[in-house]
Parts: C-alpha cells; structure tokens; sequence
C-alpha cells in the first residue's frame, strides 16, 4: 500500500510506502530533503505535517521533545504515513 | 545523585583518567577501561536504580553521571527502548560501553570510498557484538558503528566518551540505502 506524499518545499507529490519513512521516499525521489543522522537522533529533518497523519519510528528526546510532538512536528526519518500527507521541512541539514 | 554511586563514578573517572595517561587510548588500554566499567554496570540496580533515571519520553535518554574538569571524559547512563536505533556512525572520539540491563546491538563497519564525492559514501559491515549485562564494547575514535536496542526490555548502560556530549565533535553519519554521508554540527567550538 502506497500513500502520496507532497513535499510542500519543493511542491513534489511523491508515493511513499505505508512501510517507507518521508525522508526514504523523498530521498529516493531525488529530492534533496535535509537529513543528518536519518534514525532520530538529530533533528536535521525537523518537519511539520501540515496535512495527514504519519506514525513514528523510535528516536531520541533529544531530536524531538513532547512539547514540540504537541506542535505537530515530526522527524521525517521516522515518519511512516497513515494517509496522504502534507509535510514540510523546517530545517537544512548541512552535509 | 547518591554519594555512593557519585564515589564510585568519580572513581571509575580516576581510575580511566590514570590508564588514558599511562598508555594512550589504543585498544589495550580501551580494554582496561571497559573491565572497570563492566565491573561498576555489574553493581547494577544497587547503584543505578531505575527510580533515579527518568525513562525517555519518546525512546532514548542519556543522563550525566560524571564528567571530567576541562575537556575531559564523560560518564553517561544511557537508555534505550527496544526499537531504538541509530544508523552507522562515526563520533570522532573514543568509547566504551558496558550493559547493565537489556541489550544492544553494536555493528561495525568500514569506509570503502575514497572520500573524494562531496556527500557520497559507501561503508562495509565487518562484525557484530552485543552488549548485554557483564559485558561491555569498545570504539577507537574514528571507528564507525550502528546501534540497535534489542529484545523486550530496555537497555540501559553505561557509557564513557573521552569527551563530553556538549563537547563533541562533529558526528559523520553514513547511510548504506542512499549510499550517502553526511556531517552533524561539531559542538566543540560552541562548547569553548
């Protein structure tokens, strides 16, 4: 099962996989999506859904602290999708 | 902190400090500093009792326990939730670390790129171990691993860096699917 995924930065609609993470669909769309660490464990892929719903892979406090899970913001490594989804990234990733 | 526990970490601190200063930070004395740290994580519960520590709020977690003066080591009890992972990586300083509940998954690996494409990277997975409670791990400082909480319970341990967290290095992260690497943000310069 495949959901759309509209990287509003870049205004792509990609498929992602309801198994896939954000930054894996987007990063094998060839969209340069920030990313560092790519398993929670920074905060280079800060995002915001804007629409949709996505599940969360496990990650670290220190990448994304329960005040801003209340903001809606999610870490696109560790995003699966629920649905379709809006999402926006906040942050640039340095290489 | 309980002043046993803030004793014997202030200890384990002198005592690595002394080995790090006798004989470098090559494998044998790494070696040493594990056995010391295997041997306080051995004090499990009866030192680190899990009502001390908060658990993560989301899955990892890590707590100070000591820490040198200057730029010095660190001393951390770390915890994980099963799931939690962390891709293959390089902190740009040594480590070791020793089990006192749960278990995690180290996996080593080495660069096969010759580093000359900006943002390109291949690695090559060359072994494995598990650390789990009465045993430990040890990292030289450019060694890369990828780490992964394994079974039912969390694993929670104790890790020693010879450098502290807020003044770490820049992490170099590699990700074998897109054959990619990329640089965290150095803390050192800010942490001066």
């Amino acid at each position: 099962m495949a959901f759309e995924v509209t990287v509003v930065n870049t205004g792509a609609t990609i498929a992602c996989a309801a198994d896939q993470t954000v930054l894996e669909a987007a990063v094998g769309a060839g969209i340069d999506y920030p990313y560092t660490c790519a398993t929670g464990n920074c905060a280079a892929c800060i995002s915001e859904v804007q629409a949709g719903a996505v599940s969360m892979l496990p990650y670290s406090d220190n990448a994304l602290s329960a005040v801003q899970v209340g903001e809606g913001k999610v870490l696109a490594c560790r995003a699966r999708p629920l649905s379709d989804v809006a999402v926006v990234w906040l942050g640039r990733g340095r290489r | 902190m309980n002043e046993e526990r803030a004793e014997a970490c202030a200890v384990l601190l002198r005592q690595a400090r002394a080995i790090v200063d006798a004989d470098g930070t090559g494998e044998a004395a790494l070696e040493k500093i594990k056995g010391l740290l295997v041997g306080l994580a051995n004090r499990g519960e009866a030192l680190f009792s899990k009502d001390d520590y908060a658990m993560p709020d989301a899955h990892g977690r890590n707590h100070v326990l000591a820490l040198e003066d200057g730029d010095g080591m660190g001393l951390y009890l770390t915890i994980g939730l099963p799931g939690k992972e962390a891709a293959p990586h390089d902190h740009g300083i040594w480590c070791v670390n020793a089990a006192i509940s749960g278990r995690e998954v180290h996996r080593f690996y080495r660069r096969t790129d010759d580093g000359s494409r900006e943002g390109y990277a291949t690695v090559e997975e060359i072994g494995e171990v598990t650390v789990a409670p009465g045993q430990g791990m040890t990292m030289s400082d450019h060694a890369i691993h990828a780490t992964a909480v394994v079974g039912d319970e969390p694993a929670i341990g104790l890790a020693l860096y010879g450098y502290a967290l807020v003044r770490f290095p820049a992490v170099v992260w590699f990700h074998p699917a897109f054959s990619s690497v990329r640089v965290g943000a150095s803390r050192r310069a800010e942490a001066a």
